[in-house]
């Protein structure tokens, strides 16, 4: 997985910062190469927060119309990455908040009161950590667990798990402090850890 | 016992403490069996995770971008007709030459919205009567008693 860091060409006017300043400044270059270099990574994480193709496009798309928007705002004390991923992330976490009731009322329809899909209410084969396929289907019940996660916890996970950011880069994202993230990220793995061992 | 470092544990696997609450961590690992189960879990966990993260769905990157563009572009229309600096500047100067107008007064020959205006302040003004009906019934009497007293004087001229 990519670490979420400028991508230096090595000329600072190429930067990701001086690139967002010449946004502000309406260059619509500038703002291509920023899409271009951060399309993915944006779409990566929105989706891995959202689990949603349609609903982390838009979001992967709000989150770049607003840094052309807000471009002029980007102080540099930041980097330009925390700063991009801070709109992203608050987006998604935006949108999951919005829809709250309706992934409720969904879940709900699907799951027994344990919170388990309907999938894993199916017996479970005996665990063999020798066999593929139980490993398989470990990583795709911590994964599920994931999604079953507060948004704050899973946003942390998956910002530490997949982006490999920092505690101090986590809490610069998503704006509080270390120690916040740190119970976040405590919570989170307790939880998943109580998952895996469930099977 | 001091207390269990729960929430340090993750920091410390990463690396991330400052050297003196390392240090302390790891005094504590030392003692508390544990914790020491609690900080491989925690490494097990988290090496898992960062290994099987899904991939996510293949995506149009072209449709992805021209849906960006277009976007934006709609964005920036809704609101951007009237802000842009010549609309902004026209309207300020003809939202000014209104306001010169009304201020002092037009000049030259009334128009036909003028006259208009005064027709309809003289309607306001007479409409003040219809409050008081039954006068202007009285006084319509009155009038048509003077015409007929007028027409018994033409009849009799008429007739001389």
């Amino acid at each position: 997985m990519g670490r979420w860091r400028a991508e230096d060409d090595g000329s600072v006017e190429n930067s990701d910062e001086a690139l967002c300043r010449r946004v502000a400044e309406r260059d619509e270059a500038a703002f291509d190469l920023l899409v271009e270099r951060y399309r993915e990574r944006a779409w990566r994480l929105a989706w891995s927060i959202l689990r949603d193709a349609e609903a982390a496009r838009d979001v992967s798309q709000d989150a770049f119309i607003r840094l052309y928007e807000a471009a002029g705002s980007f102080a540099g004390r930041a980097r330009f990455s925390t700063w991009f991923y801070r709109l992203l992330v608050n987006r998604c976490l935006d949108h999951r908040r919005r829809n709250r009731w309706w992934r409720l009322w969904a879940r709900d329809e699907g799951e027994a009161p344990g919170g388990e899909t309907l999938l894993e209410r199916q017996p479970a084969p005996a665990y063999d950590p020798g066999d593929a396929l139980s490993r398989e289907q470990a990583v795709s019940a911590l994964w599920a667990a994931v999604d079953r996660l507060p948004p704050r916890q899973r946003a942390v996970v998956t910002l530490q798990a997949q982006e490999e950011l920092s505690t101090a880069e986590i809490a610069d994202v998503l704006k509080c402090s270390q120690a916040t993230v740190r119970v976040h990220l405590h919570r989170a793995l307790k939880t998943l850890r109580r998952t895996l061992e469930k099977r | 016992m001091a207390d269990h470092p729960k929430t340090d544990l993750v920091p410390y696997l990463r690396g991330e403490l400052a050297p003196a609450d390392r240090a302390r961590v790891a005094r504590h690992l030392e003692g508390c069996p544990e914790c020491r189960e609690d900080a491989a879990a925690l490494h097990g966990l988290i090496e898992t995770l960062g290994r099987s993260v899904p991939p996510p769905p293949a995506i149009h990157w072209g449709r992805w971008r021209a849906e960006l563009t277009a976007r934006r572009d709609a964005r920036r229309g809704r609101h951007a007709w009237w802000w842009r600096p010549v609309p902004l500047a026209l309207s300020a100067s003809l939202a000014g030459a209104l306001l010169v107008l009304v201020v002092l007064g037009g000049p030259g020959t009334p128009t036909g919205n003028d006259l208009a205006v005064v027709e309809q302040t003289l309607l306001g003004r007479r409409l003040e009567l219809l409050r008081q009906l039954s006068v202007v019934e009285r006084l319509e009497l009155l009038e048509d008693l003077d015409i007929i007293r007028q027409l018994d004087r033409l009849a009799a001229a008429s007739e001389g």
